[in-house]
């Protein structure tokens, strides 16, 4: 901004000076003209006519002295007769032509002796015979007063200037203070909060900025939540004919126990298995997508019955691969949406068992470290190399060590859970000797908002 | 043991009359909640199966309905629903138990045979876990030979516990809570020792399932 201003403005200062400069340069010139005039005046008035006839000027080659006041200065004469004799002083200084309308008085600026000087010419009469008084200067000193005349008005400019742009400068610092809380109030909101901008403390100035900005976010929600509406729509839709195709392929496979067609029919079974898992990712993914009507379903959520419960419903599928799955639990809750928080879980978990091998274990745990809540599975499996460990929480990503089964959806559930609760979802090395770790950390407690209404801190 | 299931989608009532009637079970469908109070009337039904969805009056208000109505009929909801709130008001309206589509023929048959033998236990006072018999007036196990089983009185308390939330993880402070008296102060390692005693006992009948830092299931063989 300053640089805006800074250009014009010095164009501004350079105008006002010539203006200025323009305006004093006659009144000065004018003044020493007067003072030239007046020399001239002086040494007409010292003319005198000698008893013989002859013309007297006391003051010869020296000026007067008051006429000399600097060095630098070079004062001249001349008195001589209308047709150009000179009767005293300097005998080759230029005369000044006459103009008609003159008091008797004319000036010109002329070059004399290769320096410019400034002449007077008064015209009298001495005894009956007309004399012409001609009187020169080199204008030094009126060039140096109208030098100092054009310094001290720069200076002056210079400094309102510098006052002008400085009072500038904090009036629209005043004025974008207001803009300056609004963006603070935009940055200070977690990335997904759609919810309207508050009016409260907006001044009119930007109240239209901020109401535009709102009727943006509203139907951006609007949408948003149509998007997620539909998604939740069409995997409930898909779930009832799933269902029965599931069911039915179970019993079709249960009659025809034995015949060659059974393999195919757990292949297509397989596939409807695929199909529901997929559709129900999808929902899940929908519902964690933190939105507005998120923060009520905000509680207090104990991690060890969670856990439990999380446990009892893999249970049978991890006894089914001959795996040790177990808890080491302290008590601990956090404030969060339990089903959200459930499907997490269940996700991790079942990431958990597709990796760990046959006779593997898989460990859940939950508490404290350091006083922030944790949930962490930790498995038997291969592990994630660090390279992957970004890449495996993007959606639909199949890593070089997934089975096919999954829809690689698994762990942007995860990601996106831990968000919408304001937590951190890490990929680590397991505490065994290989396998993955996987670990969310809650914000401290004691911090009842809903983590939509409240600064997410980036690290 | 007969079934009423009422469900609208065809494919999947279909489904459930023939995976439920492989199991042994006598089902009988109807596609609304309207007609249901006139099938119980003519029939006496050991369970309904009532899917959330229906065209017409609802599951919610169906279950509302026979609940109000005196009703006590074990109700296993089927919905393709699954947010918590659903199934918290269909188990406040008094349904038994919840499933969420899609789920897999031999869970439902599972949820079906826990809800009947829930039922049948309170009325005969008896639970029946695979090959064990379990008298619960009695206070007594019985194994497939029909010999009672030498218990000590934490040992049947444990056993008690975990039949009546069999298939179930039951926590070691659930257990402890189960047979420690006003005065005692039973150890989590105490339970340990408890536990693989009755273990031993119920060989051939049933097993106890120990679940690392969480606690014991009791399971059939």
């Amino acid at each position: 901004m300053l640089s805006y201003l800074l250009a014009p403005l010095s164009l501004l200062l350079v105008i006002g000076v010539a203006i200025d400069h323009q305006v004093i340069v006659n009144p000065i010139y004018s003044a020493f003209d007067r003072s030239l005039s007046r020399a001239a005046l002086a040494i007409a008035a010292h003319i005198r006519r000698t008893p013989d006839g002859q013309l007297d000027i006391p003051v010869p080659d020296r000026p007067l002295a008051p006429l000399r006041s600097n060095a630098h200065e070079q004062f001249f004469y001349r008195v001589s007769t209308l047709d150009g004799r000179t009767v005293a002083g300097t005998a080759d200084l230029p005369l000044v032509a006459a103009e008609k309308n003159s008091k008797g008085l004319d000036y010109a600026d002329v070059t004399y002796r290769g320096t410019a000087l400034r002449l007077v010419s008064y015209r009298t009469t001495e005894a009956g015979e007309p004399l012409v008084v001609t009187a020169g200067e080199i204008p030094f000193r009126r060039d140096r007063a109208l030098h100092r005349m054009d310094v001290s008005f720069g200076i002056n400019n210079s400094i309102q200037m510098l006052l002008m742009l400085s009072t500038a400068l904090l009036g629209i610092n005043i004025a974008l203070r207001p803009l300056r809380r609004l963006r603070e109030q935009i940055v200070g909101r977690a990335p997904q909060a759609l919810s309207p901008l508050s009016t409260a403390q907006v001044p009119a100035e930007v109240r239209p900025l901020v109401d535009s900005l709102n009727t943006l976010l509203v139907s951006v929600r609007d949408s948003s939540l149509a998007q997620q509406h539909f998604l939740a729509n069409a995997a409930h839709q898909l779930r009832t004919p799933l269902t029965g195709l599931k069911a039915q392929l179970e019993v079709l496979g249960q009659e025809a126990s034995g015949s060659p067609l059974q393999a195919r029919i757990t292949q297509l079974h397989s596939g409807i298995d695929r199909l529901a898992h997929t559709a129900n990712q999808l929902l899940a993914l929908a519902r964690a997508e933190p939105s507005a009507h998120l923060a009520s379903h905000f509680t207090r959520v104990e991690l060890h019955p969670l856990i439990a419960e999380v446990i009892s419903s893999s249970l049978d599928r991890a006894l089914q691969r001959d795996i040790d799955l177990g808890a080491e639990c302290q008590p601990v809750q956090v404030h969060g949406v339990y089903w959200l928080l459930r499907e997490t879980l269940l996700n991790l978990l079942d990431n958990a068992i597709r990796h760990t091998p046959v006779g593997g274990q898989i460990t859940l745990r939950c508490g404290t470290e350091a006083g922030q809540p944790f949930l962490e599975v930790d498995d038997s499996g291969p592990g994630i190399p660090l390279a992957e460990r970004e890449r495996v929480r993007e959606r639909f990503y199949h890593g070089a060590g997934s089975d096919g089964d999954s829809c690689g959806l698994g762990l942007s559930i995860v990601d996106e859970a831990a968000r919408a609760h304001g937590a951190h979802f890490s990929i680590l090395d397991s505490h065994g000797r290989h396998g993955a770790r996987m670990r969310i950390d809650f914000p401290l407690p004691g911090d009842d908002t809903p983590p939509a209404a409240r600064p997410v801190v980036k690290n | 043991m007969r079934i009423l299931l009422v469900e609208d989608d065809s494919l999947v009532a279909d489904a459930i009359v023939r995976g439920l009637s492989a199991e042994g079970y006598a089902v009988d469908r109807t596609a609304a909640a309207e007609p249901v109070s006139g099938l119980m009337e003519g029939t006496h039904y050991d369970l309904a199966i009532i899917d959330l969805g229906l065209p017409g009056e609802d599951g919610f208000a169906l279950v509302r309905r026979l609940r109000r109505n005196g009703n006590a009929l074990p109700l296993l909801i089927v919905t393709a629903r699954d947010g918590l709130n659903d199934r918290v008001s269909a188990l406040d309206l008094g349904a038994d138990d919840y499933l969420v589509k899609p789920f897999a023929l031999p869970e439902l048959a599972a949820r079906c045979r826990a809800l009947i033998r829930r039922a049948s236990a309170a009325t005969s006072n008896e639970l029946t876990i695979g090959q064990l018999r379990i008298d619960l007036a009695g206070r007594r196990a019985l194994n497939p030979a029909g010999q009672v089983l030498e218990l000590t009185r934490r040992e049947w308390s444990i056993l008690e516990c975990l039949a009546h939330h069999s298939g179930r993880v039951v926590s070691k402070e659930r257990l402890i809570q189960a047979i420690a008296g006003w005065d005692e102060d039973i150890s989590s390692n105490a339970i340990e020792v408890h536990v693989s005693r009755l273990r031993g006992k119920l060989e051939g009948a049933a097993t106890v399932r120990g679940i690392r830092g969480l606690g014991y299931r009791l399971e059939d063989i």
